[in-house]
């Protein structure tokens, strides 16, 4: 009942024109998209000083289960706006559509919808309404130690293959003693085989979301190609945590990831590190593959209760939306915009320092257009538990091939979602 | 006479070499709880061991207050905690004066679900909970959902009607007699004969809610109304978490309780051993 | 005691208003709820989905199997532990009681936050004071984060440490109220100590030590927070994923609420089960 009153004192106020008044948005973020995104507000206040925003960083699954239980809750508790990776959106577009606000109203029409990509559009769309505004794209690189592959001669722009990249691994760590090849999840995630999967077209579901493709064969060579580089020691694992005190400690020589990356290792080594680091295009399972492939990547959401959506929209429309915003971020945190715009502005073309002078950006950009995405579908985290735990088996050898771990994966997703297994 | 004062050394030998090399194992990570506390990140995470407190505490402090505002979550914390342990002893002691001092229809049914409830655990109610409290009323963030939920309580109805079916019933007659309500009998003579049970179990009860994870995690978002432990918890997941401002924030959770088990030992030994007492 | 129907249900009321809206309530609806595929809205009544899965669901029989390993390994060491420490704890002999009682009660005050924090830094691989000290004393360290044994055991030893003391203060209640002059008889009768605990104290104290065990068996089929927060949600690959855990993955992060109120029937039929073979197992048999 209370709440009803604030709702109707909230409207009145609104409409009796405070809305000119200084109004506070909040906005729950995650990882380095968090200080991102606080790196765009002085941009923002520039021009709008009547909005303060606020960003309260977490942790990344306590922001998805936070915003999942507020949302199961009817959208009790929420902030102004939140962030949510694109993968797994469609739970909240198929489970809770009220839950986000459509930002169609507020001026996500199509005409501002189609400064981005479709595949960022896609699953935050539920018919008319478009329930975010995409964020970044996560096109996956390898970012390596060039100290460590110069050691044991090996050109990492060479390594076309998973093959070629296994026996340069082995060459590179008996050249560099404590040094690991790559760092993979492993224990708690699924990061590198969905990253290999999706390079040769295969995720968990059809591109409809209406069946299972995990047992397809780009998914079986990819789970393969995990346990070959795990078997030959060229893995260590860590998770995200780890990989950073692992690139502190100079313990690992190769890491792959969303682009998103860069900003997390330029900002997070040691200073002494600079200008060791290169970048390089991920290998692939033959030789004529796309090379390419999209890791992360989220989106901004306003909530539907809000009582400041249109402010809310207001930075939105600056932070996401601007070449300006979307620059700051990508400079500041590796950010790769999905405004497709900003991917003409000078700054790609400029060289890095601490990526030796190499135009990174330039080569992650180039990826884009290369990435054949996948559907997440509503049913993403199912998957990916059940992935997690039949990668951890096969990995300990419980299955006698990679077919029959993947058959398994797809009885059980059929089992946890009640979809069919794609013929 | 000689012979057996020497068997006693041996065996007060046996027994304290023992239990002091055990005990101290158990204190460790107590007294490092501390120690963490008052290092640096640098300091925690390098290759020396540390077992001397360190001068951090402070800074660690201010980095806690930055990552999330701890004192106001102690604050929730606090107030939860006090509200709760207030409703649910008046419940549980009404109830347990209830099964102690009256005949009444249904009373064996009343027993047989509180003795039954024991052993189911939490996990079967939590989910209709969260539906009805979170999605149906709406009421997440508040501190309706946080307090009354969490409210019922076996272990406290048996400890109170135990404690009540203790006292002498001419006690109670007398003052029948004069005509005295029964509400009064249970307010002004029965209450006051049984405020050691009530502090043991109010310490009990407060400490269950001090200590209370899945529940809080589950129903408070907003950072305004997060309990302590679910603020702690939440940080674990940061990138750049401070680590020794997560020690902090442990030991600001763990202290008062320490000082309250160290004065109220008495009490604590009593609550906890409540339910094995028949 | 008088028959008073109205004034008794006077006093219980509120509790009883409680046990109905947040226990029996919702009891009677996870119920109704573990027949519906709760996938998609509306829900419909689809028990494959939740009761028939159950009986298929690998990840269910991981979660399982790990919380019978805690149940089998934890719980009848846990209990042993703190029946030796009570008698030691008990010893006229014993000097700095108050001190030593403090090391072994003391964590029982302790949130499951704060310690899982001090475990997780005093197990790190690299830099956590108990590797160091592994290695100080020449052996190997432990990657007890990413080893699917040592990560269990590291759950197990957390889980001791914190409850060994509860545990420790029921029992020697128990021990205390054994009344001496048994003892005085019974050395009287050149009945020696070994003898007395074993024909005296022990049977004295099973009541005490079966209600020990259903505790701990309750507590371990609802263990949460510990793999949550120490292992990374289960880790290494769901090594320490234990049914509590599995349940709060289900119903609140892939909101499964019909699944999840299946497996939350399972733990519970398992928990009353369990406890009532401990309780007929430790019955009075005289």
């Amino acid at each position: 009942m209370k709440s009803v009153i604030g709702c109707a004192l909230a409207t009145l106020i609104f409409a009796s024109g405070a809305a000119q008044a200084q109004s506070e948005i909040t906005v729950w973020s995650w990882g380095s998209a968090a200080p991102g995104l606080e790196a765009t507000i002085p941009g923002f206040n520039a021009e709008h000083p009547d909005i303060t925003v606020k960003v309260e960083k977490l942790g990344y699954s306590d922001v998805k289960s936070r915003v999942l239980a507020a949302c199961a809750a009817g959208g009790v508790g929420l902030p102004d706006v939140f962030q949510f990776q694109n993968i797994e959106m469609e739970l909240i577009t198929a489970q809770f559509p009220e839950c986000a606000a459509d930002l169609v109203p507020l001026g996500f029409d199509a005409g501002a919808q189609s400064a981005f990509p479709e595949f960022k559009l896609f699953a935050l769309r539920d018919e008319d309404r478009m329930l975010g505004m995409p964020w970044d794209s996560g096109p996956v690189v390898m970012f390596y130690r060039r100290d460590f592959y110069d050691k044991a001669g090996v050109d990492a722009d060479s390594l076309t293959t998973w093959d070629d990249f296994m026996t340069a691994g082995a060459a590179i760590q008996a050249a560099n003693p404590g040094v690991t090849m790559i760092n993979d999840n492993l224990n708690g995630g699924t990061e590198n085989f969905r990253m290999i999967a999706e390079e040769q077209n295969c995720g968990y579901f059809t591109n409809d979301g209406q069946a299972i493709s995990v047992a397809e064969p780009g998914c079986v060579a990819a789970l393969e190609t995990v346990k070959t580089m795990v078997d030959d020691k060229l893995v260590a694992a860590a998770d995200f945590n780890q990989k950073i005190t692992n690139v502190t400690a100079n313990a690992v020589a190769t890491l792959m990831n969303g682009a998103w990356m860069e900003g997390v290792i330029r900002n997070g080594a040691p200073a002494d590190q600079s200008g060791k680091w290169g970048v390089a295009i991920m290998p692939s399972i033959t030789a004529d593959g796309a090379h390419a492939s999209n890791f992360g990547g989220s989106l901004l959401a306003i909530a539907n209760n809000s009582d400041k959506k249109a402010a809310a929209y207001t930075f939105l429309s600056y932070a996401l939306g601007t070449k300006a915003g979307q620059i700051t971020m990508l400079k500041d945190q590796g950010l790769v915009p999905s405004l497709t715009s900003a991917l003409e502005d000078p700054y790609v073309d400029e060289p890095s320092a601490f990526w030796g002078g190499q135009k990174i950006w330039k080569l992650i950009l180039g990826r884009l257009p290369l990435i054949s995405p996948i559907n997440g579908s509503e049913f993403f985290s199912d998957a990916d538990q059940v992935m997690l735990s039949v990668q951890t088996a096969y990995l300990n050898g419980q299955y006698t091939s990679a077919q029959e771990a993947m058959d398994d994966a797809a009885k059980q997703i059929g089992f946890a979602t009640g979809l069919p297994i794609a013929q | 006479m000689r012979s057996k004062s020497k068997t006693m050394l041996f065996r007060s030998l046996a027994l304290h070499s023992v239990l002091v090399p055990l005990a101290l194992l158990w204190l460790l990570p107590l007294w490092m709880m501390f120690v963490f506390a008052t290092m640096s990140d640098n300091a925690i995470f390098s290759p020396d061991i540390h077992l001397i407190p360190s001068t951090q505490f402070g800074e660690n402090f201010a980095k806690l207050q930055g990552d999330i505002d701890f004192v106001r979550t102690l604050i929730v914390s606090v107030v939860v905690a006090v509200i709760y342990t207030f409703f649910s002893v008046a419940l549980t002691s009404m109830a347990g004066w209830a099964l102690a001092r009256y005949k009444f229809l249904g009373r064996g049914l009343v027993v047989a679900i509180i003795l039954g409830t024991m052993t189911l655990p939490y996990f079967v109610v939590v989910i209709p909970q969260f539906i009805m409290v979170a999605r149906d009323f709406g009421l997440s963030n508040t501190w309706f959902a946080l307090i009354v939920p969490p409210l019922f309580n076996s272990l406290g109805v048996l400890f109170m009607r135990q404690a009540f079916s203790l006292m002498p019933v001419d006690l109670f007659d007398a003052a029948r007699v004069e005509g005295v309500s029964e509400w009064k009998i249970f307010i002004h003579i029965a209450l006051p004969l049984s405020r050691p049970m009530l502090a043991a179990l109010s310490i009990i009860l407060f400490l269950h809610s001090w200590n209370n994870y899945l529940w809080p995690l589950l129903i408070s978002n907003d950072r305004s109304m997060m309990t302590a432990p679910v603020a702690l918890g939440s940080l674990f997941g940061l990138i750049d978490v401070s680590w020794g401002g997560v020690m902090v924030g442990a030991v600001l959770l763990t202290v008062p309780m320490l000082v309250v088990f160290v004065f109220l030992q008495r009490f604590f030994m009593a609550g906890i051993t409540a339910g094995a007492v028949k | 005691m008088r028959r008073r129907n109205l004034t008794a249900y006077g006093f219980l009321s509120p509790y009883l208003l409680i046990f109905a809206a947040f226990w029996l309530w919702p009891i009677i609806y996870s119920f109704y709820l573990s027949f519906l595929s709760t996938r998609r809205a509306p829900w419909t009544f689809n028990p494959s989905m939740t009761w028939l899965r159950i009986t298929q669901d690998t990840a269910f029989y991981n979660a399982l199997w790990n919380t019978l390993k805690i149940l089998a390994i934890q719980v009848p060491a846990m209990v042993f532990l703190a029946t030796v420490l009570a008698v030691l704890l008990n010893s006229q002999l014993l000097r700095a009681r108050g001190l030593i009682r403090f090391a072994f009660f003391a964590p029982v005050v302790i949130g499951e936050a704060a310690y899982a924090a001090v475990f997780r830094l005093m197990f790190n691989t690299d830099f956590g004071i108990v590797n160091k000290t592994l290695q100080a004393i020449g052996l190997s360290k432990v990657d007890w984060f990413a080893n699917p044994s040592a990560a269990m055991s590291l759950i197990i030893m957390a889980v001791t440490w914190r409850w060994v003391g509860y545990n420790a203060i029921i029992i020697l209640s128990g021990l205390q109220s054994i009344q001496t002059d048994v003892y005085e008889a019974a050395t009287l009768e050149r009945v020696s100590p070994r003898q007395q605990f074993f024909h005296i104290t022990l049977p004295l104290l099973r009541p005490v030590l079966v209600f020990c065990f259903v505790l701990s068996v309750i507590g371990s089929m609802q263990l949460f927070a510990e793999p949550y927060l120490i292992t990374n949600m289960g880790g290494p690959g769901g090594a320490t994923e234990t049914l509590g855990l599995f349940l709060y993955r289900q119903g609140f992060l892939n909101l499964n609420f019909g699944y999840a109120s299946a497996i939350a029937y399972t733990i519970a039929a398992l928990a009353v089960a369990i406890s009532a073979l401990n309780m007929w197992i430790g019955r009075d048999r005289t």
